[in-house]
């Protein structure tokens, strides 16, 4: 298992990060690193701070204190748009994709492809169509039956490869966050949904998965950053550990005994 | 839990009907069953002059149908259209009192009837009143404004002009015979008509092949996915409720021009006509699902029904009893279709 940590510099380098919502601490000095082509995933309790990490990596959130470097440029983000620009981009548990729409119209909504015809602007609803086939299937190794539906009526892994085809469709994609992707899925869905995200680090792209399931974590990553009270209570590489390591980590037991 | 339910049904492989179009035909089939209908009660229903007559009546109800179809969309409703039509007759007559021509008078009265419908969007938006309150205030507005400028008197002797946009047809043939009246051939297809067939292609063309468009679904479907992709949905909310008020303007004066009088207190409860042609053709409250053909369908079920209820002799207030009793039927129909 290669993990290009041996061999490299860190993508992303989280340092000193600290978030403070008024009076509340939520982070506090936490640092982060993940590596190209490496599943990185962030654990802990409810409240230990990790949406609030990925939403200040996504720019979603401004950290209070700390820096941001991405391939070792420091990277001062305003908005999530400017995270996108830099190459990061999330795909969240709500995906947030129009139901009401065709897989096509997700993917490009914003960003809509046209052509014109006789001087007439048209949505170029084809090109659209072979781009999201292509994507699905090249990047993604999802082939839908029919891209002529409501992505509600697509089963909920494919819904989930729908948002991640969107993710990775921007050519600049170097980070992509993926926020409890399996919590909603049945066992066979979650295990399609984590074969999507070893395709994606093949890819070479640095993967952060947020999961409440330490099965998933085993399976798909190759170390895990335990975050407990706002602070970071350790990172391990899955092949050195067991979940009950993680498990002490996550509810602090170590410290405790 | 829906998606696996989903799952769980057998996926059809052959020759299937998505929801929209499924409504759409059976909307469809409605018409054409209420058009067979009325003929078998009345020789004269299915005449070329009867389906003029029906045209005409249907085009004020199918342009403001169009405005609330894209306003219902984007999850939201426009109840002021009833009163922005009379507001922008009454600017319009005033224009044209005041020495104005009528093209020019016409065109500001739909420019009234547009920033209407743009107050609506900025409310809606900016000041995150929800539709149903934002629009029920300028409805009350827009008909106050209206009667104030009038003291609820109608303007009348507004000159030959101001008749043609509703009473004026393209084609029309007629043969001298020597008499008074000559003798009408073909009584010519009414402009309100092409009006509205021109409207609804732009319409369509909008909603289906341009990016607004479908900013204009993504916005009703999911306003946090659109927001996040990158959608202006506050400005494409604001396109759609000004659209809509410029239709509401344009409608006013076609009806207005058709009884060459403008009246302040016309187009009360027209909203609800407008609503009931969105619904009938599939459009959806609660947003993301609609399109301009199903609602042209659904106008033209409401103007046929009181066309062939009027030929009948039953009773204006029979009609909006069954009028009522289709909206209903036709919602139901649609939900037990997507329960299913």
């Amino acid at each position: 298992m290669s993990t290009g940590e041996n061999n490299s510099d860190p993508l992303v380098t989280m340092r000193n990060i600290s978030k403070r919502f008024g009076g509340v601490k939520a982070l506090t000095q936490v640092n982060l690193d993940a590596y190209a082509g490496e599943v990185l995933a962030i654990v802990g309790d409810n409240g230990a701070g990790k949406s609030t990490l990925i939403k200040i990596l996504t720019g979603v959130y401004q950290p209070t204190e700390g820096e941001i470097f991405v391939a070792g440029k420091k990277l001062v983000m305003n908005s999530h748009s400017d995270a996108i620009d830099e190459g990061i981009d999330a795909v969240y548990q709500t995906l947030a994709l129009a139901d009401h729409l065709d897989p096509a119209s997700n993917m490009f909504l914003g960003n809509e492809l046209t052509r014109s015809v006789l001087g007439i602007t048209m949505l170029d609803n084809k090109r659209m169509r072979s781009e999201t086939e292509r994507v699905l299937f090249e990047r993604l190794g999802v082939r839908l039956r029919s891209l002529d539906v409501p992505t509600s009526s697509l089963s909920g892994g494919q819904r989930q490869a729908v948002a991640i085809a969107r993710a990775v469709y921007h050519e600049g994609l170097r980070v992509l966050v993926m926020d409890e992707p399996t919590a909603a899925l049945g066992p066979q869905e979650t295990a399609r949904t984590l074969k999507l995200i070893k395709a994606l680090k093949a890819q070479g792209l640095a993967v952060i998965l947020i999961s409440h399931s330490l099965d998933d974590v085993f399976e798909v990553a190759d170390r895990v950053h335990v975050q407990r009270r706002g602070r970071c209570a350790g990172v391990v590489h899955i092949s050195q550990s067991t979940q009950q390591d993680v498990l002490a980590l996550i509810v602090g037991a170590e410290e405790a005994a | 839990m829906a998606n696996l339910e989903r799952e769980a049904l057998p996926l059809p492989t052959g020759f299937r009907l998505s929801t929209g179009s499924f409504h759409k035909l059976s909307a469809l089939l409605t018409l054409v069953a209420l058009a067979i209908a009325f003929s078998f009660g009345n020789d004269a229903f299915l005449t070329v002059n009867n389906g003029l007559t029906v045209l005409l009546q249907t085009s004020v109800i199918g342009l403001l149908g169009i405005g609330m179809t894209l306003v219902i969309i984007t999850g939201g409703i426009d109840l002021s259209v009833g009163s922005v039509l009379a507001l922008s007759g009454v600017v319009t007559g005033l224009a044209v009192k005041a020495g104005v021509p009528t093209a020019p008078a016409m065109a500001l009265g739909i420019v009234a009837g547009a920033a209407c419908g743009l107050v609506n969007g900025f409310v809606v938006t900016k000041m995150r009143i929800t539709p149903f309150v934002a629009t029920l205030g300028m409805m009350l507005i827009a008909r106050g404004v209206a009667l104030q400028l009038t003291g609820a008197a109608p303007i009348s002797r507004l000159g030959e002009a101001f008749g043609i946009l509703g009473n004026g047809s393209l084609f029309r043939i007629v043969e001298k015979t020597g008499g008074i009246f000559p003798k009408v051939v073909f009584p010519g297809i009414p402009y309100p008509a092409i009006l509205l067939a021109a409207v609804a292609i732009a319409a369509a063309y909008l909603l289906n092949r341009r990016q607004i468009g479908r900013h204009i679904y993504a916005t009703g479907s999911n306003e946090e996915a659109a927001r996040l992709s990158g959608v202006l949905v506050d400005r494409t909310k604001i396109f759609a409720y000004t659209l809509s008020g410029a239709l509401a303007g344009l409608a006013g004066n076609v009806l207005m021009s058709r009884l060459v009088t403008v009246q302040p207190n016309e187009g009360v409860m027209y909203e609800l006509d407008a609503i009931a042609a969105a619904v009938i053709g599939g459009a959806s409250l609660m947003g993301g699902v609609g399109n301009i053909s199903g609602t042209m369908i659904g106008a033209f079920i409401i103007g046929v029904l009181r066309n062939g209820l009027n030929m009948a002799g039953v009773s204006a207030f029979i009609q909006q009893i069954v009028i009522g009793v289709i909206v209903i039927v036709a919602v139901y129909i649609d939900q037990i279709r997507n329960r299913r």
